[in-house]
């Protein structure tokens, strides 16, 4: 039998339009996802926050939000904001406003719950202390109960956010020309299934560890140097 | 020991206190005088900490009255707010803070409160890091100290409040036998400058040495309150002769 592969990858990537389609694709993806994971982790701590605090009548909307963020898949999400919303309200974004909206919310539902499991699981002793110490509720939530939450959870909130960075490969649904996007028209095009998808998956490897390492490396500068 | 009332640091009066169904303070009377130093003992599940706990507002006792340092323990905010101005503690298990260095963990309290500013929380900081004589960790982490150095830490961040009263809730109980020496120096040490003193604990030799009075808890009721040569001679209760002849035989 033989194969329909001939592995023609230099070939294929000798064209500058197809590199240039890729790399302008994991740009994109990487920087929606950073913008997303910056604005869902703002939106996510407020959410917590607001659970933690127990605030009369928020903290049930944001449990009732959190939940519906994450009981629902990403890609009707998207739709809906790209293409429900606008019905309704008759507003005309660009694709990729569309998707950092709809990203945004999507991150923030599942920073939400990591934080708010993190303010929730501050160990009794160290309240106990701080309350014995005459500390202020503001105080003991702004230097005791977040710094540890954010100790705590990292490894949570990083590996979600990494999770997180894998789905976005949707927003090519909406014509957003991500990463996914340029290897779905380079596939169109050239019908090199193989080599395209496995390009793909090497480009996804790497800016995903590449997301990871950052992430790493700025914790280890910051709380990381906190942890005994 | 001066014995008139307004000296009264702490004046509990027919306290009760229950969890659910359990009743774990029953009926307290007690009043302690500025300078005494107290040492609580009695057997496990007896109230001792819990006694201590109502008196800083970590737990709320349900009926009687608790008056400490003039003010009435009566479960608003303001009132648990201006005891704990006055009132340190010190935990078994020194509930330090984690991602605060020595020097951060007793810092915080002073500014945040409004207390002293930032380089006089320091210097303070390092006034009472010196008494415990540990100065030179100040830059470390609590994770990187022993237990003995994290419970004196824990001290000197308590005193960094200035307190008039410092509970010790069993300080020495979860430290290593080499380590406990060094807390009680500690602890001694404060007694002899004549703070007041709370001191759940079992440590007897401390108690002898250190206490004014030995209050011995059983089942939630102040069983003795005496002098800690006549509680270790003569206790008055067969329960507390009991509980020394365990603690003793040894």
């Amino acid at each position: 039998m033989r194969s329909s592969l001939d592995l023609r990858f230099f070939e294929l990537y000798r064209s500058q339009e197809y590199l240039g389609l890729l790399l302008d694709g994991a740009l994109i993806s990487l920087g929606l996802t950073v913008a997303a994971g910056i604005a869902g982790f703002m939106v996510a701590f407020a959410l917590a926050a607001l659970r933690f605090w127990k605030v009369p009548v928020l903290d049930y909307m944001a449990a009732a939000y959190i939940d519906f963020i994450r009981n629902t898949p990403l890609i009707v999400q998207l739709f809906f904001i790209a293409f429900g919303l606008p019905m309704l309200f008759g507003y005309v974004w660009p694709f990729w406003c569309h998707a950092l909206f709809a990203l945004t919310i999507n991150f923030s539902g599942y920073f939400a719950e990591i934080l708010r499991s993190g303010f929730a699981s501050t160990q009794k002793g160290q309240l106990e202390a701080a309350a014995a110490l005459n500390l202020s509720n503001s105080t003991i939530f702004k230097s005791i109960i977040v710094p540890q939450t954010l100790i705590k959870m990292f490894p949570s909130l990083s590996s979600q956010f990494i999770f997180l960075f894998l789905t976005t490969g949707v927003i090519s649904e909406i014509g957003v020309e991500d990463l996914t996007h340029a290897g779905l028209y380079i596939d169109s095009r050239t019908f090199r299934s193989f080599e395209v998808f496995i390009t793909l998956t090497a480009l996804y490897v790497a800016l995903a560890l590449t997301l990871k390492a950052g992430l790493q490396y700025l914790f280890a500068r910051t709380l990381g140097r906190r942890m005994a | 020991m001066p014995k008139n009332a307004e000296d009264a640091i702490v004046k509990m009066e027919k306290v009760n206190k229950w969890f659910d169904d359990f009743q774990a303070i029953c009926d307290v009377d007690l009043t302690i005088f500025e300078g005494e130093r107290i040492v609580i003992c009695g057997p496990s599940g007896s109230g001792k900490s819990t006694l201590i706990r109502c008196l800083n507002g970590l737990e709320q006792h349900q009926s009687g009255t608790i008056t400490v340092h003039g003010t009435e323990l009566t479960g608003k905010d303001s009132a648990v707010r201006q005891v704990r101005e006055n009132v340190g503690m010190v935990f078994q298990q020194f509930n330090l803070f984690p991602h605060l260095t020595v020097l951060e963990n007793c810092t915080l309290a002073p500014i945040s409160n409004g207390k002293l500013d930032e380089n006089a929380a320091h210097e303070k900081a390092m006034e009472y890091l010196e008494r415990v004589q540990i100065p030179e960790q100040a830059d470390k982490l609590p994770g990187q100290l022993s237990g003995g150095q994290q419970q004196r830490v824990a001290i000197a961040r308590a005193l960094c409040m200035e307190p008039k009263l410092m509970l010790f809730d069993e300080p020495t109980s979860a430290l290593d036998p080499e380590m406990i020496k060094e807390v009680l120096d500690t602890m001694v040490s404060l007694a002899e400058d004549g703070m007041s003193m709370i001191c759940v604990t079992h440590e007897l030799n401390f108690a002898k040495s250190v206490a004014h009075r030995i209050i011995f808890m059983d089942n939630g009721r102040i069983v003795e309150d005496q002098p800690p040569d006549d509680f270790f001679e003569r206790p008055k209760s067969a329960r507390a002769k009991l509980f020394l002849d365990q603690i003793l035989s040894h």
